[in-house]
């Protein structure tokens, strides 16, 4: 039930209404115990390292001014930052003229390392939230491709088509994949416990 | 087109629109409905819980400490720092003063083994803690060999009975250690241990806290009385 090395939400949030008061020290806390998953989140969706420090600084500076606005009751406080994160990341994709190097076979095997017994890989299992590794392991219940096509489009903001191109299916076949993909999920994450 | 009486779609563009793959127009529209529909932020809100953390499974890197530095640059948070990091935004005066404590805290020590306070004292090293005017305020002697270090109040000081006063190690990085509670007055002895003594201790630090020491264990919760540094002692 533990997350020893995993952020405490009740903390984040702590920390986050602190900031939303614009208590500096709490801010700084957050950022601690957060920029390193967030920074390695935006490092896995830009793959330069500049690019993922802007995103990075645009994000918090965004976390900062937003503070006041979050709903406690609406989203976790570490879901709120990574989608305002990603939300940055995806701006810059857009404007960079950087070519992005999509490896799609490495998000196949981060769902699978994370799916590995804990003990196996004590560090990474534990850096993980119970929900993260819930999902994780939820997504190793569906078949790789139609995994990777998820992938695809949460790590890079890929469009149907853009994912059809990337795995070179055809684009119906990409639309029914995701459609299932999501209702597989939603349905498994609601069976609750860990196997 | 009415999105209210569909419940399986409005869930289906929720999931497309927090994955990303619902774009351009369809985007748009989606946006403007969620405007005027609380129902349906509800569903984003589910799915973001579902799918965002995805973003956990890339592996954590720690971040250059400039990413920080520019944030309180954009941000104008420099003068607002952790209350313990105090130094930092310190002028020289400070440390000229304490230049000076630390000569007056060899005479101290002379005084203080004069006076008989020690039992069989071999101090190792040595502190003065000094209030923010560089008055000293407090004697710190470390003997590493018993593993015991003792403090002692060179004046008088009263003290709320709701107060305690903490004593802290302050390293370079990192948040302080606290090295234990300290009697208002006269002489504490406390365990030395090597939070006390580590090579990247910066400064030592005595802060006002409620009775029982910080509720914070990362650090001071209150106002920074007294600071010092160690020297060492032949």
């Amino acid at each position: 039930m533990s997350d020893p090395h995993s952020p405490d939400p009740a903390e984040l949030r702590t920390w986050l209404l602190g900031a939303a008061r614009r208590d500096a020290a709490a801010f700084r806390r957050l950022y601690d115990a957060t920029s390193p998953r967030l920074y390695g989140f935006a490092l896995r969706m830009l793959g330069k390292p500049e690019l993922a420090e802007e995103a990075l600084q645009d994000g918090f500076v965004a976390i900062w001014d937003n503070a006041g606005s979050y709903d406690s009751t609406l989203a976790a406080p570490l879901t709120w930052m990574t989608t305002i994160v990603r939300n940055k990341a995806l701006d810059l994709l857009r404007h960079s003229s950087h070519a992005l190097e999509i490896d799609a076979g490495r998000f196949d095997s981060e769902v699978l390392e994370a799916t590995r017994d804990a003990g196996a890989t004590p560090a990474d299992a534990l850096a993980m939230s119970r929900d993260a590794r819930k999902l994780a392991w939820c997504l190793s219940t569906l078949e790789g491709m139609q995994r990777q096509v998820l992938g695809l489009a949460f790590f890079h903001d890929f469009s149907h088509s853009e994912v059809a191109q990337q795995l070179a299916l055809p684009l119906g076949t990409v639309k029914t994949w995701i459609r299932r993909s999501l209702e597989r999920l939603k349905t498994c994450l609601a069976k609750g416990e860990l196997p | 087109m009415n999105l209210r009486d569909k419940p399986l779609l409005r869930d289906r563009l929720a999931a497309e629109y927090v994955l990303g793959t619902l774009k351009g127009q369809a985007r748009r529209r989606f946006e403007g409905y969620l405007h005027g529909d609380a129902v349906l932020r509800r569903l984003v809100a589910d799915w973001q819980d579902r799918l965002v953390p995805m973003a956990e499974l890339a592996p954590p890197r720690q971040p250059p400490r400039r990413v920080w530095r520019g944030i309180a640059r954009r941000l104008n948070l420099e003068e607002a720092r952790p209350g313990w990091q105090f130094w930092r935004s310190e002028s020289l005066n400070f440390w000229r003063a304490l230049g000076g404590v630390s000569t007056l805290a060899a005479l101290l020590l002379v005084a203080v083994l004069a006076g008989g306070v020690f039992e069989r004292p071999q101090p190792d090293f040595l502190a003065t803690l000094a209030d923010d005017k560089a008055q000293p305020a407090l004697l710190l002697s470390a003997d590493s060999g018993r593993g015991r270090m003792t403090v002692t109040f060179v004046g008088e000081m009263s003290l709320a009975a709701d107060r305690s006063l903490q004593l802290w190690a302050v390293p370079r990085q990192g948040s302080p250690r606290s090295l234990g509670i300290l009697a208002a007055q006269g002489t504490t002895t406390l365990d030395l241990t090597g939070a006390a003594l580590g090579a990247d201790i910066a400064m030592l630090a005595v802060s006002l806290e409620p009775r029982g020491g910080s509720p914070d264990p990362n650090g001071p919760s209150g106002p920074i009385l007294y600071k010092g540094n160690w020297m060492r002692v032949l």
